[in-house]
């Protein structure tokens, strides 16, 4: 198709324009010396270093509660205790994961963001691309002594290596209003029947929203007999044989979805929205305090509360990493450290704050640490630790969900 | 000539960004559609060297081709019927008695509201258990929310197609108007005392009149509907869904080894728009040769 000299003009004219683009794009700084490698130091020579430092937190900023517990809590403390100045920064995972693309192909060597708030795709993304500095969790103290190292080795079946540092637990619930459905199904199989009793009362996100994503990848293992035989990486052969069992039951449940299925809430948010204007029954989520957050701030009626399937809900680890070009790699990695504290991951934990699950080993705390964990008051609709615990099973591999979304696309949407 | 450098170097402020932020960014895109300066550099099957099409070829395999006709399909739609009532208010309001004139303003409400707070409105409004439903199941109109016809989210594009038309209301009012003024109200009278009616006084003479403004409008609306990514983020149907909607989720929410499709979406929508505007602007050139071109 291409003349023989042609590739070489191509790629001229291309990287002439990218190089203006550049010159645009980045008002080159001259770069700060303060990166004096801190590859090398101890963690007690990194504290020292990130004293009277500024830490620019990029996070998914959709959660005011969380919002609100990263400025207050988090930035006091981290202010009291080493003198950081955290500045929380709201952008979605993929658009800084974008952001860092640029950056990287621009050349540019001083970044914007010290930390990130990031899991799954995101982070295979990024690490893909070479935008993550690493390895450093094995750097924290806190990750060294409480985190159970085994639980916090995959990312959505994609290696860590010590490129994130755990930060929290999320697990897969429904979310029903007791008062308007006094016994929710409680497997997949159900779930079939009940959405044919009761015609446009239920749906789900649109994948490749997360969650709606989410809640097909459950009723894939649901429906082709369970999670263990995906957990080693991708297998196209295996795909192709089940994933033709997830598109049945979900074109069954079709016609009788919100909408008769013609359309799906667009995300999260829009099926919480619609959950709680009473025009569906049932909403989901990835956050198993969502609810009672829902509830604490008036959204939800008092009566909502969730359940889980007994077929499996999957749980996932949600981290931070740090930029390649974060500028300030020693305040982040404190950072990054006290956010697995015991304190932190406590005061994470209470509903009222965030509500969201520890990702430190609670058995590997001293006694007094796990009473104190045990004692937190989750509220009437968050499920138990134990409930949760008994059905969790693990994310598939990223390649999978990446077939799972354009497969549905192509065999159920249409 | 030093002239020409003298006005080269005077432009040289606005035309330096617009050649590297946009120009660049055009060709960053057009050249990520084809392959070039992928963001995975470690996939050796999207580093050729060479261009591949095979971004375009996986758009014309999924969902893109419906989406496309839907997204034509409303923005036309849209475009239209805001041009065509537009046409007709600022014809009615230019009739009207000055004091009136001055309270027919709350025609520009729309002009100020931003694209997304319409689509608020258009949802609030419309949506099953929103406050048209509510007040039809006061009434006993509709027993339960559900009842209520779907008018949004059904597939049909109607709260799209809503949504657009009601923000472009005030604008083509605005321009008709503007230019309604400036028409010589004794062409009227003589027209009607000539013996036209109405209807004739309004097809042959104002709207041969504003029909520039209404081209102009038209072809605004329309390529803003086509591509605009507020409205469509709230109130677009699932399947098929609008082009905006389709390129963001290839964007931000696929893996990376989607960009080339993603950019090939791009490309495309911007190749039919400047296709478009340039196909608009001939046939409005042949259809009045005389008078100055859009």
């Amino acid at each position: 198709m291409t003349r023989h000299d042609s590739p070489s003009l191509v790629r001229r004219i291309l990287t002439a324009a990218f190089a203006c683009l550049l010159l645009a794009a980045c008002s080159s700084e001259p770069e700060k010396s303060k990166e004096k490698s801190v590859d090398n130091l101890a963690f007690a020579e990194l504290e020292t270093m990130a004293a009277g430092t500024t830490v620019r937190l990029f996070m998914y900023g959709g959660m005011a509660n969380v919002n609100a517990w990263i400025d207050g809590y988090v930035a006091r403390e981290l202010r009291d205790r080493y003198d950081i100045t955290l500045v929380r920064t709201p952008m979605d995972a993929p658009a800084f994961v974008n952001k860092l693309l640029t950056e990287k192909q621009a050349g540019k060597k001083d970044g914007s963001m010290d930390l990130l708030w990031i899991n799954g795709e995101n982070f295979k993304n990024a690490k893909q691309a070479g935008l993550l500095y690493g390895p450093f969790a094995a750097r924290l103290p806190n990750d060294r002594m409480y985190v159970n190292q085994e639980s916090a080795q995959y990312d959505f079946g994609y290696p860590v290596n010590g490129f994130e540092a755990p930060y929290g637990r999320a697990q897969f619930v429904f979310e029903y209003d007791a008062a308007r459905t006094p016994s929710p199904p409680d497997s997949f199989a159900a779930l079939a029947v009940w959405v044919k009793e009761h015609p446009g009362r239920f749906t789900y996100p649109q994948p490749p929203d997360f969650t709606g994503s989410a809640f097909i990848r459950q009723a894939f293992y649901a429906v082709s007999g369970g999670y263990e035989k995906y957990q080693q990486g991708f297998d196209q052969a295996l795909f192709d044989q089940n994933a033709p069992k997830l598109w049945a039951y979900l074109n069954a449940l079709k016609p009788y979805l919100w909408q008769e299925g013609r359309s799906y809430p667009k995300d999260s948010a829009a099926l919480d929205t619609l959950f709680a204007r009473g025009e569906v029954d049932m909403s989901m989520g990835y956050h198993p305090a969502h609810a009672q957050a829902k509830i604490i701030e008036g959204s939800y009626p008092e009566t909502a509360r969730t359940f889980v399937m007994k077929d499996g809900s999957i749980f996932n680890t949600h981290f931070t990493a740090i930029p390649f070009n974060a500028p300030n790699k020693a305040g982040a990695m404190v950072a990054a450290n006290f956010l697995l504290s015991p304190e932190a991951q406590l005061s994470k934990f209470e509903p009222e704050n965030w509500g969201d699950f520890p990702a430190i080993d609670i058995a590997k705390l001293p006694e007094e640490w796990r009473e104190k964990f045990n004692a937190v008051n989750l509220g009437p609709a968050t499920l138990s630790p134990q409930a949760l615990e008994a059905v969790a099973v693990p994310e598939i591999p990223s390649e999978y969900l990446e077939a799972l979304e354009k497969g549905w696309e192509e065999n159920v949407l249409r | 000539m030093p002239a020409k450098t003298t006005i080269l170097l005077r432009l040289a402020p606005l035309a330096i960004p617009f050649l590297a932020v946009f120009c660049g960014g055009l060709v960053l895109a057009a050249a990520q559609s084809l392959g070039y300066f992928s963001p995975l550099p470690a996939l050796p099957a999207l580093s050729a060297d060479a261009p591949t099409l095979s971004g375009y070829a996986a758009l014309f395999h999924g969902l893109f081709p419906a989406s496309f006709f839907f997204t034509l399909y409303v923005a036309l739609a849209s475009a239209s019927l805001s041009t065509a009532l537009g046409a007709f208010m600022a014809y009615l309001v230019w009739g009207l008695p000055g004091g009136f004139r001055a309270a027919a303003t709350i025609y520009k409400i729309p002009l100020i509201l931003p694209h997304i707070a319409v689509a608020f409105i258009i949802l609030i409004l419309f949506s099953q258990s929103g406050f048209l439903a509510s007040v039809g199941h006061a009434l006993g109109l509709v027993e339960t929310p559900a009842d209520f016809p779907a008018l949004l989210y059904s597939g049909s594009g109607l709260g799209l197609i809503a949504a657009y038309a009601y923000k472009g209301l005030g604008f083509v009012i605005l321009l008709a108007y503007a230019v309604l003024s400036r028409l010589d109200r004794r062409l009227i009278a003589a027209a009607r005392m000539l013996g036209a009616g109405p209807f004739i006084v309004f097809t042959r003479i104002a709207l041969p009149h504003m029909a520039q403004a209404l081209g102009a409008s038209f072809i605004i609306l329309f390529l803003y509907a086509f591509g605009g990514f507020d409205i469509p983020y709230l109130l677009s149907e699932s399947n098929p869904g609008m082009l905006s909607i389709l390129t963001y989720n290839l964007y931000f929410n696929r893996d990376l080894a989607n960009r080339p499709e993603a950019m090939a979406a791009l490309t495309i929508m911007l190749l039919f728009s400047a296709v478009f505007v340039a196909l608009y602007a001939r046939i409005a050139s042949r259809m009045k040769n005389t008078e100055r071109k859009l």
